[in-house]
């Protein structure tokens, strides 16, 4: 259930950055991995790791190397992530998933072109001031100006604003 | 001492304080304290000794004598006299034996101030007329009850009688020719002068003689004790504009001269007229809700309560202008992105717009947008639209705009509006 996952992902996210808090851990799933490292390229997230059932360590995040993945800790293993804030508010305030088990939301690239452009289209309100969308697509998992960029439609995983 | 303590403890310590021999000087009361605060050890002596008159030397014949003769010192030969144009002889031989009668040495001694139940309740000197406390003296008889206007006839005559006044009596007009009076009424009468008297103060009434008015007197100009006290409050840097200090507080609160707050558009954009129910009835006042934009980006929303529906209208307006704060335009002409906001059961969702789209808004959120210099704009309310809750979710929602700038610090990028970078910076 890939998709159950990253929607369980996205209000566990909003949750916790509406708590204020520091960092949290989704379950780690090669679809949240890439959904989570789609939002920090877009600057939604400080870091995001792999680490075991406790935080990594702050102080040493940088350098901060996670034990190698084996079949014995591949189920303890959580993906860490570190939530912005940005005077004193959440950078990422409003996550809501799209796409669901039951219904799958796809939008060509001249949907993703009007949706970048703030207008409505693939039955979505277009982006407002400070949004985005992750899009799955068949060159990975993208924000969605990187899939107009490389001019690829693909599936609405999640929309993030502030 | 607690108040919670039993009164059996404080009476069983009182007894042991009696029963016991008193140790060195003895205790000024028995009585146990039956209150929390400290005694006081002596009973309150002031500070200074009281002196008496006589041992200051007050009471002396010589300063009795001294103080009659300047209180009470006998008529001049002067005033006499003009106490013989105002009395008739026999009020004149009474008013002397009066004079004799009363020595000014009883005066100083035997005055006493009233201790009788009839005294009145302030002490006041009634020889001496304050001008500001005291009611004025009639000094003048009061008014002809059977006065009436002049009939035609008798304001014919009292014009001649007029004309008649003004000819000189000391010269005899007999055998002297028409150049020669003519010559003497212009150099002795002032003919244009009695003109204009005649003409400010016509008399029309047969009661000519001055009398008492039932009108109260006005105010004097020069006011004994208030002149040159009272200032309007003017200020020389508002230009005149502001005689009645309206916007003195205004301008103390915001720091805006009197022009620049003219200069502020206000307009009401909401009356309701309320009640307050009470047992003798209702009172109705007036609710009125008013804004204030300098048309460049700053609005203002003010509301203000009044019985008088003039007052709550400028109360309104005042506060407008004072709560007046900076609204964030995209180029001066729109909003950033779309904002929704909700007061109560009133949502207002407003959309940024394309340069020339115009205002399309409901009319009261026309006029905040106008007022603010908001150009292109789509508003609508697709719920409820309660007049006061739609401006105040209005400012609200237009308050409630994220910075772009912002909102790109928050996510590490670098924000570039490439509007105006193509086509010359010629887009509109």
């Amino acid at each position: 259930m890939p998709i159950a996952n990253v929607v369980n992902m996205c209000s566990h996210l909003q949750n916790a950055s509406r708590a204020r808090l520091g960092l949290t851990s989704v379950q780690h799933s090669k679809y949240n991995l890439h959904v989570l490292l789609a939002l920090h390229r877009a600057g939604f997230l400080s870091f995001v790791t792999r680490g075991g059932p406790f935080p990594p360590d702050p102080a040493t995040l940088s350098t901060f190397e996670p034990e190698p993945l084996t079949t014995a800790n591949v189920a303890s293993q959580r993906l860490w992530v570190g939530l912005k804030y940005s005077d004193n508010q959440p950078v990422m305030r409003h996550v809501a998933s799209i796409t669901t088990p039951k219904r799958p939301i796809t939008a060509n690239l001249s949907a993703l072109e009007r949706l970048c452009r703030g207008f409505d289209a693939s039955r979505q309100r277009g982006l407002n001031l400070g949004e985005a969308m992750v899009v799955g697509t068949d060159l990975g998992t993208l924000e969605i100006r990187e899939a107009v960029e490389r001019k690829v439609g693909g599936l609405l995983l999640c929309r993030v604003g502030p | 001492m607690s108040v919670v303590r039993p009164a059996r403890c404080l009476l069983s310590r009182r007894f042991a304080a009696t029963g016991q021999p008193a140790a060195g000087a003895t205790p000024r009361c028995h009585a146990a304290p039956f209150h929390s605060s400290t005694q006081l050890s002596a009973k309150h002596k002031s500070r200074f000794k009281s002196i008496r008159a006589e041992e200051m030397g007050l009471v002396t014949p010589e300063k009795v004598e001294e103080y009659s003769k300047k209180m009470f010192p006998k008529y001049t030969p002067e005033e006499m006299d003009i106490l013989r144009e105002r009395y008739t002889p026999e009020q004149m031989v009474a008013l002397e034996a009066g004079e004799a009668a009363v020595d000014p040495k009883d005066l100083t001694i035997q005055g006493r101030i009233r201790k009788d139940p009839y005294r009145l309740p302030y002490l006041d000197d009634f020889s001496k007329i304050q001008p500001i406390i005291d009611k004025r003296p009639n000094t003048l008889p009061p008014p002809d009850p059977n006065g009436r206007f002049m009939t035609q006839e008798e304001h014919a005559d009292d014009l001649t009688k007029l004309l008649e006044n003004l000819i000189p009596k000391d010269v005899n007009f007999e055998n002297m020719s028409e150049q020669e009076i003519e010559k003497i009424l212009n150099e002795r009468v002032n003919l244009s002068m009695e003109q204009a008297k005649y003409w400010n103060d016509p008399t029309t009434m047969t009661d000519k003689k001055p009398s008492n008015t039932a009108l109260a007197p006005g105010l004097g100009k020069k006011l004994a004790g208030v002149e040159g006290m009272y200032k309007p409050p003017i200020d020389p840097a508002d230009e005149g504009l502001d005689d009645q200090g309206l916007y003195q507080d205004l301008k103390r609160r915001t720091g805006l001269s009197v022009r620049d707050i003219l200069s502020i558009s206000t307009k009401i954009l909401v009356i309701r007229n309320v009640d307050n129910q009470t047992r003798l009835g209702k009172i109705r006042s007036m609710w009125v809700l008013a804004i204030a934009g300098n048309g460049n980006g700053r609005l203002g929303v003010g509301e203000a309560k009044s019985v008088e529906p003039a007052v709550a209208q400028m109360k309104a307006k005042l506060l407008a202008i004072q709560n007046m704060q900076p609204i964030r335009r995209y180029e001066d002409r729109t909003i950033f992105g779309s904002v929704t906001a909700k007061v109560g059961a009133t949502i207002v969702k407003i959309d940024s717009r394309p340069p020339g789209f115009g205002l399309r808004a409901s009319h009261r959120l026309f006029e905040i947008f106008r007022s603010v210099g908001i150009h292109d704009i789509a508003a609508k309310m697709p719920r409820a639209r309660n007049p006061m809750n739609s401006v105040k979710a209005c400012l609200q929602a237009l308050t409630s705009q994220k910075d772009p700038n912002e909102l790109a610090i928050g996510r590490g990028k670098k924000l570039v509006d490439v509007r105006k970078v193509y086509y010359g910076g010629n887009v509109y």
